[in-house]
C-alpha cells in the first residue's frame, strides 16, 4: 500500500494528473481543480491509499505535475 | 490633438501591498487576477473570489479603476469557474475583465461586464481591432508593434470612428515597463515542453532566463554565446521616449510587474505618473528622463531597453540572471505599535540591526508603501540611542501611521 497525497488548494487546473492516471483523478466542473479520487482531507491535504500496482500511474502524474503538489508515500 | 486626450497609467496589483502601492505611487487603474485563470497562477500569493469586493471598493475609494485578468486558455472544466469569477467581479463592481478566449469574452459581453482584450490575442491590424470592436472597448496591442504601426491604429480608429460596446471610441493599451519575453506576446510553450508547466496557464517557469550553450554536435566542441543569455531579453522601459510613445495616440500604459514586489510597483509607477503628467503639461526633459532611469535603476530589472517599439534589431539580451537593481532591500523587523499622538512608530528588530541615518521603507496591506531616513531612535525604553538590534524594541518619528503586521526594511546600495 502506498498514499497518494494533493495539496488541492495549489492547482492550476492543468489537467495532466487526469490524462495519465483517469481512473484516480478527476477536474472539478465547480473550481476546474483537479480531485484526488476516495480522498480524505486534513488541513488542506488531501489523502488517499492506493495499491502497489497504482503506484506507478500516479508517480507519473505526480512528476507531471506542474506545481508539484502531488506526493506519493 | 493628442495631448487633449487623458492618458491611463496602470498598475500591477499582485497583493494588497501592490494595491496600496499603486495608489500610492498615482496609478489611475490596477490590474490583478483571482484563482488560477489568471497568466501569474503559480503565483503564492493571488487573490481569490473573496478578495473582489474588497478590491473594488478600495478602487473605488481611491478613484481608480479596477481590472480583473482572466486570461489563460480556458478548458471546458475551467468554464464554471470562469463564470463564477466573471459573476462576481459583476456583482462587486470590478470596473472590466481583461480577456483572451473567445469563452470568456463571450459570458463577460451576457453579464453586460466591460471587455479588454488581452495582449494574448496578439492584435496587429486595424482589421482585427475592428472585428474586436464588436466586444470590447480597451485593447491591448501586441508588445511587437512599432511606434508607426501604434500610430496607424490609433488614427484609423479616430478616422473611422469605431467605436466599444460603451458607445466611446476603441482605447489603445500598450506595454509601458517591465518583463518582455522572447515569445511573441508571452505565447511561448517552452516552459511547458521541458516542465509540462505551461505559460499560456500563467505557469512559466521563465527556463528563458537561464543561460545556455549551443553543442557542435559532429565535434562536440561547446559555444556559449557571449556569454549572454540569449533568450532572456532585457526589460522594456518606455520612458526615455514616453513623448513618442504618447503622440501615437495611445490611451493605455501598461505596467508588468505583479509577481514583483510593492517597493517596485510603488517606484515606477511614481516615475511613469510624473513622466505623463510632465508631458501633458510640456516639461517633458531629457533632465527629468534621466532622474527618472536612475529611480527605476534602483528597483529589479534585467536592464533596460526600447523594446521592438522603436523597430530595433534584436539582440538586447541581458547579460545577467537576476536584478541588476542598484538597491536592495533588506529584512530588519516588523511593526509593533503607532502612537497616534505623539507620531512615533514602534518596531520589534527581529533580523538586522537598525541604525540612525538607514535608508528605510515600510511595507503593509494597509499602509502601502513609506519610505524614510531614521532621524532619532529609541531603544527599549531606554532613552535615544543610535543603534537597535536583534531582539530590541525601538521607537523613530513617522507622520504616518503603521500597522502590526508591517515590515521594516533598510534600503541599501548593491
Amino acid at each position: 500500500m502506498a498514499t497518494v497525497i494533493h495539496q488541492r488548494e495549489k492547482c492550476i487546473g492543468c489537467n495532466y494528473c487526469v490524462e495519465l492516471a483517469p481512473e484516480h483523478w478527476k477536474m472539478s466542473k465547480k473550481d476546474g481543480k483537479s480531485v484526488l479520487l476516495g480522498a480524505i482531507e486534513k488541513k488542506g491535504f488531501w489523502s488517499s491509499k492506493i495499491s502497489e500496482q497504482d503506484v506507478d500511474v500516479n508517480e507519473k502524474a505526480a512528476k507531471a505535475c506542474p506545481v508539484n503538489i502531488i506526493q506519493i508515500r | 490633438m493628442n495631448k487633449l486626450k487623458t492618458i491611463e497609467l496602470m498598475a500591477p496589483a499582485g497583493n494588497y501591498e501592490s494595491l496600496m502601492a499603486a495608489i500610492q505611487g498615482g496609478a489611475d487603474a490596477v490590474y490583478f487576477g483571482v484563482e488560477q485563470l489568471n497568466m501569474r497562477a503559480r503565483a503564492t500569493m493571488n487573490f481569490t473570489v473573496e478578495d473582489l469586493p474588497r478590491i473594488a471598493k478600495l478602487c473605488d475609494d481611491n478613484g481608480l479603476k479596477s481590472y480583473l485578468t482572466l486570461n489563460t486558455i480556458v478548458y471546458d472544466h475551467d468554464l464554471a469557474l470562469m463564470k463564477t469569477i466573471l459573476e462576481q467581479a459583476k456583482n462587486a463592481g470590478i470596473t472590466a475583465v481583461i480577456a483572451a478566449d473567445q469563452a470568456v469574452i463571450s459570458c463577460a459581453r451576457q453579464l453586460n461586464l466591460e471587455v479588454h482584450i488581452s495582449t494574448q490575442v496578439n492584435i496587429t491590424n486595424i482589421e482585427t481591432v475592428r472585428f474586436y470592436a464588436l466586444f470590447a472597448d480597451v485593447m491591448v496591442l501586441s508588445r511587437e508593434m512599432s511606434l508607426g504601426q501604434m500610430k496607424g491604429i490609433c488614427e484609423a480608429i479616430e478616422k473611422e470612428q469605431i467605436k466599444g460596446p460603451s458607445g466611446n471610441l476603441i482605447s489603445i493599451e500598450v506595454f509601458a515597463h517591465g518583463a518582455l519575453c522572447m515569445a511573441v506576446s508571452g505565447k511561448c510553450y517552452l516552459s511547458l515542453h521541458s516542465h509540462n508547466s505551461s505559460a499560456n496557464r500563467g505557469a512559466c517557469v521563465q527556463n528563458c532566463r537561464r543561460r545556455y550553450k549551443v553543442i557542435d554536435l559532429e565535434e562536440g566542441n561547446e559555444l556559449e554565446i557571449d556569454n549572454e543569455y540569449i533568450m532572456s531579453p532585457k526589460d522594456l522601459c518606455t520612458i526615455p521616449f514616453l513623448n513618442q510613445l504618447l503622440d501615437t495616440g495611445v490611451q493605455v500604459l501598461k505596467i508588468e510587474g505583479r509577481g514583483k514586489g510593492a517597493d517596485y510597483v510603488r517606484t515606477v509607477i511614481g516615475c511613469y505618473r510624473e513622466a505623463i503628467d510632465s508631458y501633458l503639461n510640456g516639461t517633458f526633459t531629457d533632465e527629468k528622463v534621466n532622474n527618472w532611469l536612475a529611480q527605476l535603476e534602483t528597483v529589479y530589472n534585467r536592464g533596460f531597453w526600447g523594446g521592438y517599439y522603436l523597430g530595433q534589431e534584436l539582440g538586447e539580451w541581458t547579460d545577467g540572471a537576476g536584478s541588476k537593481s542598484t538597491t536592495k532591500k533588506v529584512y530588519l523587523g516588523k511593526g509593533n505599535h503607532y502612537y497616534n499622538q505623539s507620531k512615533i512608530a514602534e518596531f520589534k528588530i527581529e533580523a538586522f540591526p537598525l541604525e540612525v541615518g538607514d535608508k528605510v521603507m515600510i511595507t503593509g496591506t494597509t499602509t502601502g508603501i513609506i519610505e524614510t531616513t531614521i532621524s532619532s531612535l529609541h531603544v527599549n525604553d531606554q532613552g535615544s540611542s543610535l543603534k537597535a538590534n536583534k531582539g530590541d524594541l525601538c521607537a523613530f518619528p513617522l507622520d504616518v501611521p503603521i500597522r502590526k503586521s508591517d515590515k521594516l526594511y533598510k534600503i541599501v546600495s548593491q
